[in-house]
């Protein structure tokens, strides 16, 4: 018997699409503007290959901003599982199951922990994750607005040079990139594993346990 | 190219300098490879000098005045000293019929040898009257010495075709000199045209010996093949959607893009912003007013009102790229707090209504 248990909320769900489409269009933009292929006799006053490619690119910025934004207001004003010590290394609870789930993904043990929430492993790597994304977002706005004081001392003092916040701009997005990756690879192998609405719980928000899993959790 | 060429050749107050630098400026204005210089110069230092007969009519004299007062002299003494310039209304010494003498000469003397140069354009209306020069017609003489020419350049927007005498209502049936003689000229537009263009499409005549590649309307596509917004030193500006919203606002001052206080640089081509004029750097955007037109046909009617923007542009990412985005940016942090207000009164009614966390 299975039974059906609310893990994500509706805003929790928004930002996750946000942040994964924003993603999306920010490193397929990124990357045209990194090294544009077209033929510059193309760019010219019909054709804007550049000039769309950064308009779609800080279009895609500003959502991506809202949604780091959501994502950080959920830390602490989420469900519970959406809130930061659910999931971050810091409570007894959560070492316990990060060191499960690491031997769990190492094939070391069966024995899988039902969480509604995230697992310490996935919870630990997201954050990381936004905090990242906040970096991307400061050096972002650095590279956007040059001639403002204000983002220019930000961004001096954390990046250097408008080149090295490019810089650091580039390299970052690798991240996201090798992140969707791995991402995806361990959600589908969880849905293999150890079927439990894991991937559709992102658009429905519902996951499903076993009767009396989650008691005592 | 034999240092002695050059310093025999040269005339008084042309240093062999000045005379190299025009032919390099020439050469660059004509995209030709620096190899080529010594045939520029070669050719420029020829003891051949070709005739040119300089015709004017409906102008302001603009053109030969942006051609001699050049601030910096070497250009204006460079063209006076590769050309013969047989006859010139505003710089020769004869007058009268000494004058018409010298005009009936030399296009019989040079004929078929000679660059016929005008300057202004032409009134056709009742018999062509509102222009006569010794008793002739403005059409009488054109019709009478352009045939007669190796090679017709138009020089100005007015000989090209018709200038603000040709705008609209046309009062005196003014043309360009092309359409006068029904076959196509070297069209120079500008009001004044860069010396610069004339300069090239002359060398490039005397070391080639043809005239240069020209555009459907005329012009020499090394000065005109391409638009002046295209190389605008404010084009990013435009792009990025920073924009003068008035003269001598914040933005006008900071040196944005002009496009909204009618900059026709869209739709003009000329090479301005890369030649630029008076050997000083100077060009109309570079001095914070737009283009206005001033080598395209007709820009009278079509270019006016000279401060309105221009229709039908487009503008990348609608208002430009940095402005559009921060504008639809804006509107996303704004959904995102709504959303975060709405999640947080969502929370808080339950609470009340519930009583429990």
């Amino acid at each position: 018997m299975y039974e059906k248990h609310l893990a994500w909320g509706v805003l929790f769900r928004i930002f996750h699409w946000a942040f994964a489409l924003s993603i999306v269009f920010l490193v397929v933009t990124g990357l045209y503007i990194h090294s544009p292929w077209t033929n510059s006799v193309i760019e010219g006053s019909r054709s804007f290959p550049m000039a769309e490619m950064r308009h779609v690119h800080f279009i895609a910025a500003y959502c991506f901003m809202g949604a780091v934004f959501l994502r950080i207001y959920l830390w602490f004003f989420g469900n519970r599982q959406e809130k930061f010590w659910d999931s971050a290394p810091v409570t007894g609870r959560n070492i316990r199951n990060l060191f499960s789930t690491v031997t769990y993904y190492l094939y070391i043990k069966d024995e899988h922990e039902p969480r509604l929430g995230h697992n310490c492993l996935a919870g630990t790597v997201y954050i990381v994750t936004i905090v990242i994304a906040f970096f991307q977002i400061l050096s972002g706005l650095y590279l956007l607005f040059p001639e403002s004081t204000f983002w220019q001392g930000v961004g001096l003092s954390i990046f250097g040079t408008q080149q090295e916040a490019r810089f650091y701009h580039f390299l970052t997005m690798w991240y996201f990139l090798i992140f969707v990756l791995v991402h995806l690879y361990i959600l589908i192998w969880n849905d293999i594993r150890d079927p439990e609405g894991l991937i559709s719980s992102i658009f429905c928000g519902k996951k499903f346990f076993e009767k009396g899993a989650l008691d005592n959790k | 190219m034999s240092r002695n060429i050059c310093e025999k050749e040269l005339g008084p107050g042309l240093t062999r300098r000045g005379f190299l630098k025009g032919c390099a400026l020439a050469a660059a204005a004509l995209g030709l490879s620096d190899e080529l210089i010594p045939r520029l110069v070669e050719a420029a230092a020829s003891s051949k000098r070709p005739s040119v007969v300089w015709l004017h009519f409906q102008e302001c004299t603009g053109c030969t005045e942006g051609l001699l007062r050049a601030s910096h002299p070497d250009i204006g003494r460079l063209i006076l000293d590769i050309i013969s310039l047989d006859y010139h209304e505003t710089v020769q010494a004869a007058a009268g019929n000494q004058a018409e003498e010298i005009l009936k000469e030399t296009i019989t003397r040079e004929k078929g040898k000679f660059i016929c140069v005008v300057e202004g354009a032409i009134p056709t209306r009742d018999g062509g009257i509102y222009c006569k020069i010794g008793g002739r017609t403005a059409l009488e003489i054109v019709k009478d010495v352009a045939p007669k020419a190796a090679a017709v350049v138009a020089i100005g927007t007015c000989a090209s075709f018709g200038g603000v005498q040709a705008a609209h209502p046309n009062p005196t049936g003014a043309k360009g000199v092309g359409e006068i003689l029904g076959k196509p000229v070297v069209n120079i537009p500008g009001c004044p045209p860069n010396p610069i263009a004339f300069l090239g499409t002359v060398l490039h005549l005397l070391t080639f010996k043809r005239l240069p590649e020209l555009d459907r309307l005329g012009r020499p596509l090394f000065a005109y093949g391409r638009k002046n917004h295209d190389q605008c030193e404010r084009r990013a500006h435009f792009d990025e959607g920073r924009f003068v919203e008035q003269f001598g606002d914040e933005n006008h001052k900071k040196g944005y893009c002009l496009y909204k206080v009618g900059c026709k640089g869209p739709v003009t081509y000329a090479n301005c912003p890369a030649v630029r004029f008076n050997d000083v750097g100077v060009w109309p955007v570079g001095a914070g007013h737009g283009c206005i037109g001033c080598t395209e046909p007709d820009f009278w009617d079509t270019c006016s009102p000279f401060y309105e923007r221009l229709p039908g542009i487009r503008v990348p990412g609608g208002g430009g790229v940095i402005t559009d985005a921060d504008s639809v940016g804006k509107k996303i942090l704004g959904i995102t707090a709504v959303a975060a207000g709405i999640h947080a009164a969502a929370g808080i009614g339950k609470r009340l209504t519930k009583g429990s966390k």
